[in-house]
């Protein structure tokens, strides 16, 4: 409600506006006032051009002296004046007609579509072919060089003392797959090499190694077996069998090489 | 016991970049009879690029394996190696059967002495009472009747020695000449 108010004044007050906007103001120039009066010499300077030096000379003397009669200032009169400026602002003023606000009269606005992709910026342009140059100096043609790929031939050198230095595994053979009357023969022979009771020893095995060269020897219990170091003459010594026993009383080892079959 | 079979077991290692190889003669109970070995072959750098990877299986087999079998005085019964070098491809030229022993994880078989064809060239053998059977595997050089005849000396072997123990003996020898060398 006091919004329509609001511009409803709003409005008549800008239509007042417009209206004396445009007003042309005519200027009425009044008539001066004349005042009757009569100008006398009262006071005169008579300037002298030159170098003279500046000098005041009182006259008042003079005036009283030589002083013109003047008449006396006529009294004032009233006077009754007429404004004519009035009368012509009925006639000179123009009526300004405001142009009716009409209804649906609006600006249209479109709304720019988007874009259907977006753009690549910072293409790189393809490199532009190279031109091509001609070298006119031909290559000066290499010698041929022949470099021989084949392997050096090697010699083979005889080893056998260095092997025979490691120790070499011999397995017990299977004194229950051997005749019975020669295990009884090897037995005896233990006996009568080691001088001990028959009892009293227990075999550890019987092993098949050279006669001569064994430089050490070496039970190996868990895996039946025993280990031996070899000197150059056991390569050609004859293999003869070997019993290894160990006497029960005090856990010591026998053996002795028995004679073969 | 048979005196006369002799196993060649044959090695060829590289130390550094060095090669070499080692033959050992034994008889059937594990007992040197000979051994040789090579001086350490040290290939130059462009005969490495030049050989690629043919360098290694020429040099253990045109090179050393055929220097070593030239040293031999008798040939050997039988040419054992490693089971990683036959399976590579071997392609020597050995007199003999060539073939590799390995331990196996396998059952034990029913009786010694009994053997188990797993393949063409593959077969098991039962060498002690209870014990994983070996595997031994040929070289596609050995027919069948050669690996018959060897199965026979391996088994005759077998009774008196461990047959893949001789192999790690050449590989100690190699690397204590090797250290000595150098």
């Amino acid at each position: 409600m006091f919004g329509r108010v609001r511009g409803a004044m709003a409005d008549a007050a800008e239509t007042l506006r417009r209206a004396f906007a445009g007003l042309t103001v005519v200027t009425v120039v009044p008539e001066p006032f004349h005042v009757g009066s009569r100008r006398g010499d009262l006071l005169a300077v008579n300037p002298k051009p030159g170098l003279d030096l500046l000098a005041v000379m009182g006259r008042g003397a003079r005036l009283f002296h030589e002083g013109v009669p003047c008449q006396v200032l006529p009294p004032f009169e009233a006077k009754l004046q007429a404004e004519a400026g009035w009368a012509h602002w009925g006639t000179e003023a123009e009526v300004v007609r405001m142009t009716p606000l009409e209804a649906g009269r609006a600006a249209r606005i479109t709304v720019p579509p988007l874009p259907r992709q977006a753009r690549t910026l910072g293409r790189v342009e393809p490199p532009t072919c190279p031109g091509t140059r001609r070298i006119a100096d031909p290559l000066v043609p290499s010698g041929t060089r022949r470099l021989d790929p084949r392997l050096p031939e090697v010699s083979a050198l005889a080893g056998l003392e260095a092997i025979l230095g490691l120790p070499i595994p011999i397995r017990a053979e299977d004194i229950q797959r051997l005749p019975k009357g020669l295990w009884m023969r090897y037995s005896l022979q233990l006996v009568r090499g080691t001088g001990e009771n028959v009892r009293n020893l227990e075999v550890l095995g019987l092993f098949c190694i050279p006669r001569k060269g064994v430089s050490d020897l070496r039970h190996d219990p868990r895996q039946s077996r025993i280990l031996i170091r070899l000197e150059a003459s056991a390569v050609r010594a004859p293999r003869e069998p070997f019993i290894l026993a160990r006497r029960k009383d005090d856990g010591a080892l026998l053996s002795c090489f028995v004679e073969g079959s | 016991m048979a005196e006369s079979i002799k196993l060649a077991y044959f090695m060829a290692v590289k130390e550094g970049a060095s090669y070499l190889g080692g033959l050992l003669v034994t008889d059937t109970s594990g007992i040197p009879l000979d051994f040789r070995y090579t001086e350490p072959i040290t290939p130059t750098h462009l005969q490495s690029i030049l050989y690629g990877k043919s360098l290694e299986p020429h040099l253990k087999e045109e090179v050393i394996q055929k220097t070593l079998l030239k040293e031999l005085k008798t040939p050997p019964d039988l040419f054992i190696l490693s089971a990683t070098e036959l399976a590579g491809g071997w392609s020597g030229d050995a007199k003999c059967p060539v073939l590799a022993v390995q331990k196996s994880q396998e059952t034990p078989l029913v009786k010694v002495g009994t053997t188990f064809r797993a393949g063409p060239r593959d077969i098991l053998l039962q060498l002690a009472e209870g014990a994983a059977p070996l595997r031994v595997m040929f070289a596609a050089s050995v027919d069948a009747a050669a690996q018959e005849q060897a199965m026979a000396k391996l088994l005759e072997a077998g009774y008196h020695m461990d047959l893949t123990e001789p192999l790690e003996r050449v590989t100690v020898a190699l690397q204590s000449l090797v250290v000595k060398g150098s």
